[in-house]
C-alpha cells in the first residue's frame, strides 16, 4: 500500500515540476518580449507563414518589416492610382552625369539610427559592400550589381567596391559599369535598405533575426519577434520625416487562412488580405458590414504562361500565336479571381512606368487559332505538358482551366506536378515545359520585366529559350539608353515585338490586391508596386478607437 | 527497481538510434533539394555548391548520418536551413507551449474521461450510458482540425466568449485543450467503463455490498481503485498521442509550439529542424512509455519488474 502512495506521490511531483518548470520559462520569455504593449493604436496584421529573416539583403520574398524599419537612398511612392514616382529618401538629392555613368548622392544630414548613432556615407558604403561580399550570402545583389567593381566583389577577388566613393560624410559617388536607366528605381527596392555599419557588424548573423540587433533609420523600430507567433514594430519618435501616427504594427503568424478570417471578423486583426482567401472576396464585398471597408489597389504584376521554344512544336511562331488566341483569359480571371483584375496583352502591367495602354489586344479566337495550327501542320492538335509544383492548388486550378480550353483546338494537355525544388532546378536548366506563374515589379521600370525574362541567359534560365537574338540584344542595349523617353519607347517596341509578333509568352491578366479593414482603421492604402502590402508610412493612416 | 529502470533506459538507446536512422534516411530520400529552395532563385550556382560543402551535404549518406548522430548526442541538432537559428534553441523555445497544451489537454481528458466512464458503468445500458459513450465516441472520431474550426466559429466568432487564437492567457487555452483532450477523453472513458464493469463482477464487490456499504463507497472506494490501474497507464501513453495531436491543434489555434515548428519545417523542407523536432518528440514518447511501464509495475505488485 505504501509503495502505491509513494508512486502516486512521485508521479504527482514529476507532473508538477514539469508544469512549474514550463510556467516560469514562459513567463520570463513573454515578460521581456512584450512588457504590456497596448494594441490600442497598433495596426494588427496577419500572415500565413513565418518568415526567415527581416534582413532585406537576405530575402527575396519578405519585405514587410525591412520596408518599415530601414530607409533607402530613394523611395518609390504612389502619386496617383497606378502611378509612382522616385522621391528622395536618405539621399536628399542626386546628380547624374550626362553619359549616365556617374550618380552623385547628397545624403540627409542629422538622420539617426534607432540606437542613436548618426547616419553617414560610411553606412552606405558598408551596406552595399555587405550585400556583395560572398560570405554574406545575400540574395539581392542584382539591384546594385550595375555599380563598377560589383562582379569582382561577388567573385571574392575584391574586398571593396571600386565604383563607390565617399566624397565626404554626406556625399557618395557611384560609378556604373555601363549606363543603366533603371538604376535609381532599383535603389528604391526594399532589399537595398541602409544599415548601421557598427551595429550590423556587431550583430553578425543575428542581424535580421534578433529584433533589438536589427537597427535602421526607418519610421518604425523592431520591437520583438516571437517565432511562429508575432512580430511587432513600434514607431520611431525621432523619425526624420516625422513620427508615424500609429504606435506600431504587429504581424501575427496564423497558419490557417480560415482561422485568420475568423480572427479578423472577431476584431483580433485590423486587416484581412484577400490574397489568403480569394474565394472569400465575394462574401466580403457583398456583406453590408464590410463593403465600405474594402480597399482595392492595383498590383503591378502579371500572370502568364511560358513557351519553351526548345520543345516542339513551340519553335513555330504560328503554334505559339494559336495558343495565345485559344486561351480565354477573361474567363480564367472571372472564375478564379472573381473578375477582379484586367486582361493584358503584353508584359508590362498597368502602374509600371512605360505601360502601354494602346497595345493591340490579343483576341480570344478559336477559329483563327485552329487555322493557324492547321497551317503549322497540326490540324488535329498535338500533345503537350504543363508543369507545376505540387503544393499549389491555385496553379492547378489555372492549369486545369487552360487544359480544358486548349482541348477545344485539339491540344491535349498533361499536367505534370513535381516538387518545388525540382521545378526550380529543371527550370534553371532551361528544360521546364510550359508553366504558369506571376511576376510582380521589384522596382518600377520595364527593365525589371523585359530583362528578367528575355535578356540572353535569363531567357534560358527561365525556360523560355527565346530564339530571336537581335531582340534579346536590344533588351540589353535598352538599359544604356540615357534619354528616358527614348528608353520607354524602345521598351514598348520590344514588348510589341517579343510578346505579340514573336508570341514568346502568353499574357493573362493583372490582379487587384484587395484588403478588408476593421472599422477602427482609417486611411489604409494599397502601396504602389509589386509589394502592395508592405508600405505603411503615409499621411492619413491612423486608428480611431 | 533501479536495475529495471537502468535496463529500460539502456534498451531505449538502440530504439532511439534506430528512429534517428529511419528519420534521417527517409528525409534524405524524399525528392527536392533543400538548398535550392533555401537559397532562392536569384542565387548563383557556385554559391549553392559552396553552401553544400560547408554543410557537409556532399558527403556520402552514411558519413552524414554518423556526423549527425555524433553532434546530436552532444545536443547539437544543427542549424535550421530556413530560420538560420540553432535547432535546439528553436525546440526549447517552442517546447513550453506544447507542454502547456499537452498537459491541459490531458487534464481535460482525465476530468471528462474518468467521471463519464464511471457514470456510464454505474448506469450501464441506460440512456445516460449511451449518451456518455456517444459523446466520447464523437471525441475519438472527430478530426482535431475540424472540431477546432467548429469551436472557433461558435465560441469565438459567433458568441465572442473566447479569443480565436493565442496562448498568452488561460482563456486562449480553453478551446485547444478541449479539442485536443476530447479525443483522449473518449478512450479513457471507454477504458474506465469496461474495467469498472469487469471489476464490479468480482467477489469482493459483492462482499462490500453485503457489508452494507453505500453504493458510492463500493464503486469509488473499492471498484474504481482496482479498475484504474490500466487507465493510469493508458493516461501516460496517451500523453504521446496528445503530442501528435498538438501538431494540428497548434496550427489552428496559433500556438507557437513544437507542432508548428514541425509543420513549417515540412513545408520548407527544413531537414535539420524537422529531424530535430521528430527526434525530440520521439525521446518524449519513449520517456512517456517508460514512465507508464514503471507506474504499472509499481501500482500493481503482481507485475514483476523483471
Amino acid at each position: 500500500m505504501k509503495r502505491k502512495y509513494l508512486a502516486l506521490l512521485l508521479a504527482l511531483v514529476m507532473g508538477l515540476s514539469v508544469l512549474s518548470g514550463c510556467g516560469s520559462e514562459t513567463a520570463s520569455a513573454e515578460g521581456n518580449k512584450d512588457e504590456k504593449i497596448s494594441y490600442d493604436n497598433i495596426m494588427r496584421l496577419g500572415e500565413v507563414t513565418e518568415v526567415d529573416t527581416c534582413d532585406g539583403q537576405m530575402t527575396t520574398e519578405y519585405y514587410d518589416i525591412p520596408f518599415m524599419i530601414f530607409d533607402r537612398l530613394v523611395e518609390a511612392t504612389s502619386v496617383a492610382e497606378g502611378k509612382s514616382d522616385i522621391i528622395p529618401g536618405l539621399a536628399k538629392s542626386w546628380e547624374i552625369s550626362p553619359d549616365g555613368m556617374v550618380y552623385t548622392f547628397k545624403l540627409q544630414e542629422g538622420v539617426k539610427f534607432h540606437n542613436g548613432k548618426d547616419f553617414t556615407a560610411e553606412d552606405v558604403k558598408y551596406t552595399f559592400e555587405r550585400m556583395l561580399l560572398p560570405e554574406t550570402g545575400a540574395k539581392n545583389q542584382d539591384f546594385i550589381s550595375p555599380i563598377k567593381g560589383s562582379q569582382a566583389m561577388m567573385d571574392g577577388t575584391a574586398k571593396e567596391l571600386e565604383g563607390l566613393e565617399i566624397v565626404d560624410d554626406y556625399t557618395v559617388k557611384m560609378t556604373l559599369e555601363a549606363p543603366f536607366g533603371a538604376f535609381l528605381a532599383s535603389l528604391a527596392t526594399p532589399g537595398v535598405g541602409i544599415y548601421d555599419k557598427e551595429t550590423t557588424m556587431e550583430a553578425g548573423t543575428d542581424f535580421g533575426l534578433v529584433a533589438e540587433k536589427t537597427v535602421g533609420t526607418g519610421p518604425y523600430y523592431f520591437k520583438s519577434w516571437v517565432l511562429n507567433d508575432e512580430k511587432i514594430i513600434l514607431k520611431n519618435e525621432n523619425y526624420w520625416r516625422g513620427a508615424p501616427a500609429l504606435d506600431g504594427i504587429s504581424w501575427k503568424t496564423v497558419a490557417d487562412a480560415d482561422t485568420m478570417r475568423m480572427m479578423f471578423e472577431s476584431g483580433e486583426l485590423d486587416v484581412f488580405d484577400c490574397d489568403y482567401a480569394p474565394t472569400q472576396i465575394g462574401y466580403f464585398m457583398s456583406n453590408e458590414k464590410y463593403k465600405d471597408n474594402t480597399v482595392v489597389g492595383n498590383r503591378v504584376g502579371i500572370y502568364y504562361y511560358t513557351f519553351n521554344q526548345n520543345i516542339e512544336p513551340f519553335g513555330d511562331v504560328r503554334v505559339r500565336k494559336a495558343l495565345q488566341m485559344a486561351i480565354d483569359r477573361q474567363s480564367i480571371l472571372d472564375n478564379l479571381f472573381d473578375g477582379r483584375g484586367e486582361v493584358l496583352s503584353g508584359i508590362m502591367p498597368p502602374g509600371l512606368v512605360g505601360y502601354n495602354p494602346n497595345l493591340p489586344e490579343i483576341k480570344y479566337d478559336l477559329e483563327a487559332a485552329k487555322a493557324l495550327l492547321a497551317e503549322a501542320g497540326y490540324p488535329d492538335g498535338f500533345e503537350m505538358t504543363i508543369t507545376q509544383s505540387t503544393d499549389s492548388p491555385d496553379t492547378l486550378s489555372r492549369n486545369e482551366m487552360v487544359q480544358a480550353q486548349l482541348a477545344k483546338i485539339g491540344v491535349k494537355v498533361t499536367i505534370e506536378q513535381v516538387d518545388e525544388a525540382t521545378w526550380y532546378a529543371v527550370r534553371a536548366d532551361g528544360l521546364l515545359p510550359m508553366y504558369t506563374t506571376s511576376w510582380s515589379a521589384d522596382f518600377n521600370d520595364p527593365d525589371n520585366f523585359l530583362y528578367t525574362f528575355f535578356a540572353p541567359g535569363n531567357t534560358n534560365k527561365r525556360s523560355f529559350n527565346f530564339k530571336n537574338e537581335e531582340l534579346s540584344n536590344r533588351v540589353v542595349a535598352a538599359r544604356a539608353i540615357t534619354d528616358n523617353d527614348a528608353r520607354m519607347a524602345e521598351y514598348q517596341a520590344l514588348e510589341k515585338a517579343i510578346i505579340q509578333d514573336e508570341a514568346a509568352w502568353i499574357p493573362l491578366f493583372c490582379k487587384q490586391h484587395i484588403f478588408i479593414t476593421s472599422d477602427r482603421l482609417k486611411g489604409f492604402k494599397v502601396s504602389w508596386n509589386g509589394w502592395t502590402s508592405t508600405w505603411h508610412y503615409y499621411e492619413g493612416l491612423h486608428i480611431e478607437n | 527497481m533501479a536495475k529495471y529502470i537502468i535496463k529500460r533506459v539502456l534498451i531505449s538507446i538502440p530504439v532511439l538510434i534506430g528512429v534517428v536512422f529511419v528519420i534521417f534516411f527517409m528525409l534524405n530520400v524524399v525528392p527536392g533539394d533543400p538548398v535550392t529552395l533555401m537559397m532562392g532563385e536569384h542565387i548563383k550556382p557556385d554559391l549553392i555548391e559552396a553552401f553544400r560543402e560547408r554543410m557537409g551535404l556532399d558527403d556520402p549518406f552514411i558519413v552524414q548520418f554518423f556526423n549527425y548522430l555524433k553532434n546530436a548526442l552532444q545536443g547539437d541538432f544543427g542549424m535550421s536551413y530556413k530560420l538560420k537559428r540553432e535547432v535546439s534553441d528553436l525546440i526549447f523555445q517552442a517546447f513550453p507551449q506544447t507542454v502547456k497544451l499537452t498537459l491541459s489537454a490531458a487534464m481535460v481528458a482525465w476530468l471528462i474521461g474518468i467521471p463519464s466512464g464511471i457514470i456510464a458503468a454505474v448506469k450501464q445500458n441506460t440512456l445516460i450510458d449511451r449518451g456518455f459513450m456517444t459523446f466520447s465516441l464523437m471525441g475519438v472520431s472527430m478530426p482535431v482540425f475540424w472540431a477546432g474550426l467548429l469551436m472557433q466559429y461558435v465560441f469565438a466568432y459567433k458568441l465572442g466568449w473566447l479569443p480565436v487564437t493565442g496562448y498568452k492567457t488561460w482563456q486562449s487555452f480553453i478551446m485547444p485543450s478541449i479539442v485536443l483532450g476530447w479525443s483522449s477523453a473518449g478512450t479513457i472513458a471507454r477504458l474506465t467503463r469496461s474495467n469498472l464493469l469487469e471489476i464490479m463482477k468480482n467477489d469482493f464487490i459483492r462482499t462490500a455490498r453485503a457489508k452494507g456499504l453505500r453504493e458510492t463507497t463500493v464503486v469509488v472506494g473499492h471498484a474504481l481503485k482496482n479498475a484504474m490501474l490500466p487507465v493510469v497507464t493508458m493516461m501516460a501513453i496517451q500523453v504521446s498521442s496528445l503530442l501528435g495531436g498538438a501538431v494540428m491543434t497548434e496550427s489552428i489555434f496559433g500556438i507557437p509550439g513544437l507542432g508548428r515548428v514541425a509543420v513549417s519545417a515540412i513545408g520548407d523542407r527544413d531537414m535539420p529542424l524537422l529531424q530535430g523536432t521528430i527526434i525530440f518528440t520521439t525521446m518524449l514518447i519513449i520517456a512517456g512509455n517508460l514512465i507508464a511501464d514503471l507506474m504499472y509495475s509499481v501500482l500493481d505488485p503482481r507485475i514483476r519488474c523483471e
